[in-house]
């Protein structure tokens, strides 16, 4: 096989995975919000509403590309990809099995949280270039945000790399085999459960879901950034979004919940994957599940939370579990 | 800020009515009943032999406070009054019920039809009775004494 | 510019529409040339609560001024008040409190009933306040989940439909509507209570306090939602009189004040209930004062069902009413505050003039004071515990 067909199939695989991830979870949103919220969801297009998300990513692409005339037009046409790449970038290092990965990084979660940072740039960018007051909030608030909550995800991640001694998936992961005193499963949100928890409220903000919907929080500025996209472009937006909920979990799933390995029993390559997707759209349940139940939080309460809590306690956290790691590697 | 447990609360609360299953109604294959008072569409109450019960006695449209309802009346051939039209603008009326409550005779009622889009704005105005005689005031009020 | 007359004098240029209060001023931040901003919330803003438009002046997220904008659900309802007769009014007073109907039709009844001195039957009376205590709850439901959503929660506003539907539904098998009820007339009701009315009400009575117990928990005993509230939208007593305010705002101030018990009408002097009030007066003791609100009405509905009185639901009242010429003022505690009726009758078969005091419209007054200085997200929390229906305030 040559180098060229190699890299294509890999990259088409990507491609495939992020869009079937973005319409199934678009249509999972959906249907959880709705039993959540004592609805039926869509059940129209289709059997269950299977169809819908499909119809509308349909819709949305024959949608006219429509700009308004005071938009920058070079930046409003260029955000949108800003922040789409990086949440394409990120399902590079994603090790669906030990074999089932697009490019296998020694720095895997690293490079997740590297490439994700650039987020907020296209996020700026497009809240500037719409001319529009409600998305200069919108997008000035998703900054300060991903900004703020990128700190404390990144030391949260820290707990698990150190206890694996490797910032390698496959490592981190093989690290995770096996059990404590026969039963428990040699999981790291064990050990770990302060810096799980940290993870799992800065990934929530991260992607920007209620508690922490700071950037489009409908009630105050209608649709944040977006408000003047349409089409595929805000297509791409919000695809951009879910893929980062997709990628979130799957950290989360890397790191805290022993990736592709069933407790107790040893794996076969060929369900690898599949254990490894539930365990990761069991983790996006939960955070569906945290956005139908809870309120939405200041900015300066988010602000502050993240500045005077998280990060404080994360990087206690941090020093204490390299403390105790240390003795007990001793 | 986060000091207590209330917010753990919450998840258990949208669970448990996540288990109580939707409330939606499915509309087009299931519906509600309407309790009997429901006011919808006016219609018009005919006698069992399929003639109207309407003396045309203009009260309906006197009452109507959004003036949804004409009568265009002529004088019948055996005397009484003959009801060229009997016109209900549909698209007018905001079913408030006022005309039934006046009906000395019981001519019209509230019906219980609530589907009412209709693909053309035509269909908004409805002719209720056509070319029919007119009920005498009389006649009828003696056959309910009789009855 | 032909064809176009320009208004303005001579040589004058057009200002640009800035209200009063309202400045592009320098924000003053290192020398650069920035200024505040100045946003429009609505009309189409989806936390304005019908077509209300705010006019606000921000230094970044931090709320200079505010100015509230009203007037687009202007149907004048007032003067075609003067083109109706006595009895075809509920037609339109239900569309200017378009969320709790009974209240406004119950008002012009007792007006009326003063003016022209219409004896009214035990139970028509008993029959008002229920429907008028379940419209209560249906209006506190209809703000409670709003509210929630302004603060980001959506779950408690689709659970409190569920309730809410179930009134409802009783409200409709009673008048014959869900919300445009046309019930209540001067001298009594239309009809009398549907038989089988009692089933669907008890069951309404069973869930009600348990299903509210879980907003509450979802809202109320959620930390979030606490440090959103507490502290933000703060009214002093002192600013609420010399508003004007009335009702659940007035009471969250802690001034005690409610028609029901200040001046009882219809069948509130034998009932038993308790009027909540707040001590602070931000929006978390209105949020407070309203579910407990709800709590009461739900135990005057229990006193109500058990003790209805048999009887006529009318009196016998003339179909083209003429009250004699004179003015008088009747007055229900509506789920927003005082809801008066205003009433001047010349002796015709139509009022002279029909004057509506909404409460939601005094209570907006205060607006411009309580948004200044809080967030973007603190107005729409505080705006949204005022508890505003522009159909109301507009008419």
């Amino acid at each position: 096989m040559s180098l060229f067909l190699a890299i294509l199939l890999r990259f088409v695989g990507l491609v495939a995975l992020l869009l079937v991830n973005g319409v199934v979870l678009i249509y999972m949103l959906r249907k959880v919000l709705a039993r959540l919220h004592l609805r039926i969801g869509p059940n129209r297009t289709g059997p269950w509403g299977l169809l819908q998300t499909t119809a509308d990513v349909a819709k949305l692409l024959t949608k006219e590309d429509l700009r308004a005339t005071p938009t920058d037009r070079l930046l409003f046409n260029t955000a949108p990809y800003l922040v789409f790449v990086p949440a394409f970038m990120a399902y590079i290092p994603i090790a669906l099995s030990p074999v089932l990965v697009a490019a296998h990084l020694d720095t895997g979660p690293l490079f997740v949280f590297a490439v994700l940072s650039m987020v907020p740039l296209g996020v700026v960018m497009a809240g500037w270039a719409s001319n529009s007051k409600w998305s200069l909030i919108g997008g000035m608030r998703a900054a300060g945000l991903q900004i703020a909550y990128e700190v404390p995800l990144l030391l949260s991640a820290l707990g698990p790399v150190m206890i694996a001694g490797s910032l390698d998936p496959l490592r981190i992961v093989a690290a995770q085999s096996g059990t404590w005193l026969g039963f428990i499963p040699r999981w790291f949100v064990l050990p770990q459960i302060v810096a799980f928890f940290i993870y799992a409220i800065a990934s929530q903000a991260e992607t920007q879901q209620t508690p922490f919907d700071m950037s489009e929080a409908e009630s105050e500025l209608i649709c944040g950034f977006s408000n003047e996209y349409g089409g595929m472009r805000f297509g791409f937006l919000y695809l951009a979004e879910f893929s980062n909920m997709f990628i979130a979990s799957a950290v989360g799933t890397l790191l805290f919940f022993g990736g592709w390995q069933l407790p107790w029993v040893a794996t076969p390559l060929w369900l690898a994957p599949i254990v490894f997707i539930v365990k990761v759209y069991i983790g996006i349940y939960f955070m569906m599940w945290a956005r139908g139940s809870l309120p939405r939080f200041r900015m300066d309460q988010l602000l502050g939370f993240a500045w005077k809590v998280l990060i404080p306690v994360s990087l206690v956290w941090v020093v204490l579990s390299g403390v105790v790691i240390r003795l007990v590697s001793r | 800020m986060i000091e207590g447990t209330g917010w753990l609360k919450g998840f258990v609360i949208t669970f448990r009515n996540m288990l109580r299953g939707p409330i939606t109604v499915r509309y087009p294959e299931h519906k509600l009943t309407l309790p009997e008072r429901s006011r919808w569409a006016v219609q018009q109450r005919l006698n069992d032999d399929g003639s109207p019960r309407c003396t045309a006695c203009l009260i309906c449209v006197k009452e109507c406070p959004d003036d949804v309802l004409y009568i265009e009346t002529s004088a019948a051939e055996g005397g009484g009054k003959h009801i060229d039209r009997y016109v209900y603008e549909i698209g007018a009326c905001m079913m408030c019920g006022l005309c039934v409550e006046a009906c000395p005779f019981s001519a019209i009622e509230m019906s219980h039809e609530y589907e009412l889009a209709t693909r053309h704005g035509g269909d908004l105005v409805r002719v209720l009775l056509q070319d029919v005689d007119a009920a005498s005031p009389r006649r009828e009020r003696k056959g309910e004494a009789d009855a | 510019m032909t064809g176009v007359q320009s208004i303005l004098p001579e040589g004058t240029q057009p200002t640009p529409m800035l209200p009063k209060g309202l400045k592009r001023v320098p924000s003053g931040v290192d020398q650069l040339a920035t200024e505040h901003l100045i946003l429009n919330v609505g009309p189409q803003h989806p936390s304005t609560h019908g077509v209300l438009h705010m006019l606000v002046e921000l230094d970044g997220e931090e709320v200079i001024a505010a100015e509230a904008d009203i007037g687009f659900l202007h149907r004048g309802i007032e003067k075609l008040a003067e083109s109706r007769r006595y009895h075809q009014m509920g037609t339109i007073l239900d569309r200017a409190d378009y969320v709790s109907g009974f209240h406004t039709e119950t008002a012009f009844a007792l007006a009326t009933e003063k003016l022209a001195e219409i004896e009214v039957p035990r139970k028509a009376s008993w029959i008002r306040s229920l429907v008028m205590e379940l419209n209560r709850c249906a209006s506190h439901y209809v703000w409670l989940g709003p509210v929630g959503m302004d603060a980001g929660a959506m779950a408690p506003f689709l659970y409190l439909m569920r309730e809410r539907e179930m009134i409802l539904d009783v409200l409709e098998a009673i008048s014959g509507s869900r919300m445009m009820f046309n019930y209540v007339r001067p001298g009594g009701v239309v009809r009398d209570l549907p038989a089988g009315i009692d089933a669907p009400l008890r069951a309404w009575l069973a869930i009600a306090d348990k299903y509210l117990g879980e907003t509450e928990d979802l809202l109320g005993g959620n930390e979030i939602f606490r440090a959103r509230m507490k502290g933000v939208g703060v009214i002093a007593p002192e600013t609420a009189l010399a508003f004007g305010m009335s009702g659940a705002c007035l009471r969250s101030s802690g001034i005690d004040f409610d028609l029901r018990k200040a001046r009882p009408y219809c069948a509130y002097g034998e009932i038993d209930f308790d009027v909540p009030l707040g001590t602070v007066g931000d929006a978390f003791d209105r949020y407070k004062v309203r579910v407990e609100e709800i709590h009461q009405s739900v135990r005057i509905v229990r006193q109500l069902l058990d003790g209805m009185p048999e009887g006529e639901h009318t009196s016998k009242v003339a179909k083209a009413l003429r009250p004699p010429a004179g003015e008088v003022y009747a007055a229900v505690e509506s789920p927003r505050g005082e809801l008066g009726i205003h009433l001047i009758s010349d002796g015709g078969p139509t009022p002279y003039r029909l004057r509506l005091r909404s409460p939601a419209y005094y209570n907006l007054g205060v607006a411009d004071e309580l948004l200044a200085g809080g967030l973007i997200a603190d107005m729409i929390v505080s705006l949204g515990s005022l508890d505003i229906v522009l159909g109301e305030i507009d008419r």
